[in-house]
């Protein structure tokens, strides 16, 4: 297993530069564990040696020079030039002399050769002393991480091993197992976490958090009057068993898999029921379906052998991305097809990219070019063979049984897949039996031959159950990741959708470890905090399942830990800033801006319009006429839905391809096209033009104006009712004096334009009740 | 045992520091540093955060004079035969069929006719006498400037996929189109302007619409701007009439003491600030966008000469003015549609190449010609990269005997470049003597992408993103320099 950097960088950021030199140091240990008098070991250093700077150019599929170094015989062969290895005279090699002369490795992007002089003299001494080589030993570019590749040794394909929790003196290890981890990572720098957040910061946070909502103002009083220990904990499991709870949560899963409701291209067709497969994913998450059941579903719903219409409607999942109803040759176009449904897959239950290896083997990570073609394999078998445009390309409902949007065989034998050179469909190679990733080598790997009484290939569910495998290093760890991440701002890894060699490495792997493996096996301890109450409630408690693989269990854990509930500002900002500026270590909470459904839904509850009816097919939001000139049908093909149906939450939004709405994009909703594991958070100028023009802003600017003059007319309580109604607090003093101010001179301003219909004194309540809109303390979340 | 010296995706550190937006004012990427820690941010990052100062004028690759890009796409794909790709063979083989050994995809299934002469006469042009068809007289004039390049070929038969190829490399939806790259690697001269802006034909949006002008999976922040010609050019760049200018500043200084009182409580608010200031660039951006598309401010001889007023050239000749005025002011990238929504709307011209090029050669020619003129007696010529042409070209035969029109051909068309570092009053590549396919010295549109970025002072193989585990780029694994069309 590949060993971590233990020597403690001297700030976080330098960690990277510290495991370059921590790798030249454990080099020299090497060369000093081999005194000069003793014969290198092959298993030991030569090996490693060979792996890390020669055998990435000559191994057995890619022989630069027609030379491999990977088995003794292959030495022994030479390559176009002759032999590399000279008998009479080893000293002679030119194996040897050509590293001797800093010709091999060859230097890479204008950097001198990597290889150090201690490596030189070990490569000396074996050629020297006749280049021995153990018998049959042969040599695999993957079996071990080098500085230019992940090897199967890569820590996140390694098995995950609950970890003992930590024992340290010195650490608080009070509380949840989070906090344990956390603490003693802190403790080691003599750090401090950053104090409990107050409770109206608290709720806030996790009301956003757990329903994209913000808190009621009822929510908030009865928080802050409850007294009782349990009330927080309260808060959770209330959230938890909301039905918003699978709205919020399913959106990200939504952006994950890629899900619009149209195809995209010319024709841009409606996925017709691709709504069915949104609302399968949020009833999923509400039920708290077990996670390797929802694997399951989406993967091969339509071969389970208890499948029924929710299995099959998950399957949609292979048919989210786009399809180009007129590609420029459709059998070519399969192999596109092929490449999506591998990459979604790959991405979301996996964290790899083995779309990576269609035209070459994984420049990165042990995904040789076969492994993607044997993944494909179970794909092949799907209706991506041209065939008329109405099925838009996939099978009909007759084909699934069901009247949805999901994804079959087209039977249960299907040709040969050939892997293809270069990725070119037109230079098919050898034909590649389909089998799972080779990157987990403890796992089995073969695919069978589906049952007799198959009616599809079987081969998506072994790629399932092989997924959903308990030893399966990966699957667990990308998932609780994920929740980490969407719970905390930013991932334990913090690339999502990427465990290998380019991704980022846990800031806390023993924790992404014992939440792993919380995940699949259940400690069945209730989470409920039993030492904490000791008082008798009046709400009963909501049950939250222990079995495994469940996921409520583990939102609550999370919530629950302190350091979720401690701060965004610390006393030692400064101080910690300047070594941890990216809070690897979570001394803080991170502060986050509202994504952009959870911004307009924000704005529909501040002017008490959302409609939180659930489910069905899209609403399509009124877009401003300019933006529909970007579609090549213009207005006519957009119809936008009655204006109570666009009152619905953002989740519910018709998403075509064509003509995403833009006040959602602005704020960086996700591109539907690839899976998206994180959408990005920036700040731009054409954010500030839409929230202080757009006509939708403006509705509920005016819609919440017109709703306080109706409840109260002095102007005071009007100021008073704008601020609770869009930031759920009272103004403080001089907050109310300048927007008594700003309504006045308003107010004065609109009296002076005759033309406007609205009275004066509205308009001036408008303009402030928008102005509260834009804050940032209504984007923000503490 | 970690041994990971590289930098992401095994960049060199030059790389990496490129992206990280080395090139950014030195303020800016001070704060960036600052902000998220170098070197662990950049691991986290496969798409980096974009902040307000995130479209700040970046260095570019190698020197080059210029500053912005004007393409002119000519949506639905002109016919080269007919424009820009003389072939009097075509006279002598009439009414003939095609060679059989020449193999194409007959897109939508259409009828496959006869070899078709060019509708209207070619005539040279400048001193170089370049040959440009009578469908483009006001052009032709300024043969001296153009590049023209005959041996285009690109991926897609189809408009809705071609397109997407033309701006962004990829047959597929879903990546940065050209201009997304250009600001992504350039950033922009004028905060108050959006960098990268679209203008759309009247008639409709191009087919596949919005991903021709996306980032793709770049932050949104390098996305095209629709922008309209007349009035508020931007999307939500006004709001309601009655919040003017005055009544708005009263909005923004309530909003921003707001603002501050809420930021003085809270720690390493950089993003808060950042989000304060943008309230500021938006309201410059109101004054500023107006402006650029004001046109009376044009003399009227301008205007005249852009056939501002006169039909069939008002729309495009007003949009190709405002081109004109964007540069001005430091806007990297604009892009013009000439031609929207589908078929005859457009340059498809399947019906009929004369009836379909005379009406949209006639509403183009003069404006760009005008523009070139224009551009040039401003000495912004130099500074400045025009592109024209289509998606693909058309092909040199029929749709049926005697049937006027022409069918997609992506296998050889033409397009051309002017303006600085362009060599004027040139030809590059030939295709075949029917004008069917490219055969010498062929450019692919991978080819031309690459010739574009590096005239931008970018080189295609360096401007990379980091993505999903891989450095992408506009021209993936593709992509030469057509030297032969540098000055």
């Amino acid at each position: 297993m590949m060993v971590r950097s233990t020597i403690e960088p001297k700030t976080l950021a330098d960690h990277r530069w510290a495991r370059f030199f921590t790798y030249g140091l454990t080099v020299a240990l090497f060369a000093h564990s081999t005194s000069a008098s003793e014969s290198p070991d092959f298993e030991r250093d030569i090996g490693p040696l060979l792996i890390r700077h020669c055998l990435e150019c000559h191994n057995d599929n890619a022989e630069t020079g027609g030379l491999s170094l990977s088995s003794h015989e292959r030495l022994r062969q030479g390559g176009d030039n002759g032999l590399i290895l000279l008998d009479k005279s080893l000293v002679d090699s030119p194996l040897l002399q050509r590293v001797l002369a800093g010709e091999m490795p060859p230097p890479k992007d204008d950097e001198p050769t990597s290889i150090t002089p201690q490596e030189i003299d070990l490569l000396k001494r074996w050629v020297t002393a006749g280049a021995n080589w153990p018998n049959e030993r042969v040599l695999d570019p993957y079996e071990q991480t080098t500085d230019a590749r992940a090897g199967r040794d890569w820590w996140s394909l390694q098995p995950i091993v609950r970890p003992d929790m930590p024992t340290q003196q010195g650490t608080d290890l009070s509380g949840n197992p989070i906090d344990a981890f956390i603490r003693r990572g802190l403790a080691k720098r003599d750090w401090k976490p950053a104090p409990p957040t107050d409770r109206r910061t608290l709720l806030r946070r996790v009301t956003y958090d757990l329903i994209g909502l913000p808190p009621t103002l009822d929510e908030y009083a009865a928080f802050e009057q409850d007294e009782s220990p349990a009330a927080y904990e309260h808060v959770v499991d209330r959230l938890l068993a909301s039905p918003h709870f699978g709205e919020r949560w399913g959106r990200y899963w939504l952006d994950l898999v890629r899900y619009a409701d149209t195809c995209g291209y010319e024709r841009d067709q409606e996925k017709t029921n691709a709504w069915k497969y949104r609302d399968w994913v949020i009833q999923a998450i509400n039920d708290d379906m077990p996670y390797d059941q929802f694997v399951l579903a989406q993967l091969a719903g339509d071969e389970l052998p208890d499948r029924d219409e929710s299995t099959v409607i998950a399957t949609g999942f292979l048919r989210l991305g786009t399809w180009n109803d007129e590609p420029n040759d459709p059998q070519e176009y399969k192999f596109e097809r092929l490449e999506d449904m591998v990459h979604a897959t790959s991405t979301a239950f996996l964290g790899l990219t083995v779309k990576c290896a269609r035209c070459h083997d994984h420049k990165f990570d042990p995904i040789p070019q076969t492994d993607y073609y044997r993944m494909a394999s179970a794909f092949w078998a799907g209706h991506i063979e041209p065939r008329d445009r109405a099925h838009l390309g996939g099978p009909s409902a007759d084909e699934l049984g069901f009247n949805v949007f999901g994804w079959t065989d087209r039977g249960r034998d299907v040709p040969p897949l050939h892997l293809l050179k270069n990725g070119d469909a037109k230079h098919p190679g050898p034909v590649v039996e389909p089998g799972q990733l080779t990157a987990v080598s403890f796992l089995d790997t073969s695919i069978s031959p589906p049952p007799e009484d198959a009616a599809t290939t079987h081969r998506r569910l072994q790629l399932a159950h092989w997924i959903t495998d308990t030893r399966n290093p990966l699957t667990a760890r990308v998932l609780v990741n994920r929740l980490w991440q969407h719970h905390f701002g930013k991932g334990l890894v913090r690339t999502p959708n990427n465990f290998g060699f380019n991704g980022d490495e846990p800031t806390h792997p023993e924790l992404l470890d014992w939440l792993a493996n919380e995940l699949m096996h259940s400690s069945g301890q209730e989470t409920r905090d039993k030492s904490q109450e000791p008082f008798a409630t009046s709400q009963q408690p909501i049950a939250i399942s222990q079995k495994p693989w469940t996921l409520k269990r583990l939102h609550k854990l999370i919530a629950m830990s302190k350091t979720y509930q401690q701060s965004s500002n610390h006393p030692h900002h400064e101080q910690y800033t300047a070594t941890d500026p990216g809070n690897h270590l979570w001394w803080r909470a991170e502060r986050r801006r509202l994504d952009a459904d959870a911004m307009r839904d924000s704005l529909l509850v501040a002017s008490g319009q959302l409609d939180l009816t659930p489910g069905g097919p899209g609403f399509k939001p009124s877009i401003d006429p300019e933006a529909l000139e970007g579609l090549s049908k213009k207005g006519a093909a957009w119809q936008a839905s009655p204006t109570e149906e666009q009152r619905r939450r953002s989740i519910y939004t018709y998403l075509q391809r064509s003509l995403l709405p833009p006040l959602l994009t602005v704020f960086d909703q996700q591109d539907t096209t690839l899976p998206c594991g994180r959408r990005d958070v920036t700040t731009v100028a054409p954010q500030a033009l839409a929230l202080m023009n757009n006509a939708f802003v403006h509705e509920q600017s005016r819609v919440l104006a017109t709703r306080i003059a109706e409840q109260v007319t002095s102007l005071d309580e009007q100021i008073q009712l704008a601020w609770q109604h869009v930031l759920s607090r009272d103004p403080s003093e001089s907050e109310h004096i300048a927007a008594l101010a700003h309504v006045q001179s308003q107010t004065t301003r609109f009296q002076q334009s005759a033309e406007e219909t609205e009275a004066p004194s509205l308009m001036a309540l408008t303009s402030l009740c928008h102005v509260l809109m834009n804050t940032n303390e209504f984007l923000y979340v503490d | 045992m970690s041994q990971r010296t590289n930098f992401p995706c095994g960049q060199t550190r030059r790389e990496f520091v490129w992206e990280m937006g080395a090139g950014f004012a030195g303020t800016a990427l001070t704060a960036m540093l600052a902000g998220d820690g170098f070197l662990p941010q950049m691991q986290a990052s496969e798409s980096p955060a974009v902040g307000t100062d995130g479209l700040m004028p970046k260095r570019s690759h190698h020197p080059t004079p210029i500053k912005s890009v004007i393409f002119l796409m000519m949506n639905g794909a002109p016919s080269q035969v007919d424009t820009f790709d003389y072939k009097p063979e075509l006279e002598k083989y009439a009414g003939k069929d095609l060679p059989p050994d020449k193999e194409f995809i007959n897109s939508g299934g259409r009828k496959k006719g006869f070899l078709t002469p060019a509708w209207r006469p070619f005539r040279p042009g400048g001193e170089s006498g370049l040959l440009i068809s009578d469908y483009f007289p006001n052009v032709r004039k300024h043969a001296d400037k153009l590049a023209v390049i005959n041996s285009c070929h690109t991926d897609s038969h189809a408009h809705g996929s071609a397109l997407v190829a033309m701006n962004t490399g990829k047959t597929f939806i879903g990546r940065p189109s050209l201009g997304s790259w250009a600001v992504y690697g350039l950033g922009t001269e004028n905060q108050d302007l959006p960098g990268y802006v679209v203008i759309l034909d009247k008639r409709g949006g191009p087919i596949s619409g919005q991903p021709n002008w996306s980032s793709g999976f770049m932050s949104a922040a390098y996305s095209g701007t629709l922008f309209r010609p007349t009035g508020t050019p931007i999307l939500d760049l006004a709001g309601p009439k009655h919040l003017d200018r005055t009544a708005q500043r009263e909005q923004l200084d309530l909003l921003a003491k707001l603002n501050h009182e809420h930021l003085s409580s809270r720690k390493g608010g950089q993003q808060l600030v950042d989000r304060i200031n943008s309230y500021e660039l938006a309201y410059r951006m109101q004054a500023a966008a107006p402006e650029a598309v004001e046109l009376s401010r044009e003399t009227q001889q301008t205007q005249d000469a852009y056939g501002i007023g006169q039909q069939p050239t008002d729309e495009y000749g007003r949009n190709c003015l405002i081109a004109r005025r964007l540069v001005e002011r430091g806007v990297r990238f604009v892009q013009l549609y000439s031609g929207g929504g589908h078929l005859e709307e457009t340059w498809d011209a399947h019906e009929s190449i004369e009836k379909n090029h005379g009406r949209h050669g006639a509403e183009v020619d003069q404006p760009i010609a005008a523009l070139l003129a224009d551009l040039e007696q401003r000495g912004l010529l130099e500074s400045t990269l025009i592109i024209w042409g289509g998606e693909f070209g058309r092909m040199p035969f029929s749709e049926g005997k005697d049937a006027p029109g022409r069918n997609h051909n992506p296998y050889g068309f033409s397009m051309w470049l002017a303006g600085g570092g362009v060599k004027g009053g040139i030809k590059y590549g030939e295709t075949d003597e029917f004008g069917f396919e490219a055969v010498t010295d062929r450019v692919h549109l991978h080819d031309l992408h690459a010739t574009i970025l590096h005239l931008m002072g970018l080189d295609h193989e360096l401007l990379t993103y980091f993505h999903q585990g891989r450095k992408e780029s506009l021209t993936d694994v593709g992509g030469k320099v057509v030297e032969g069309v540098l000055a």
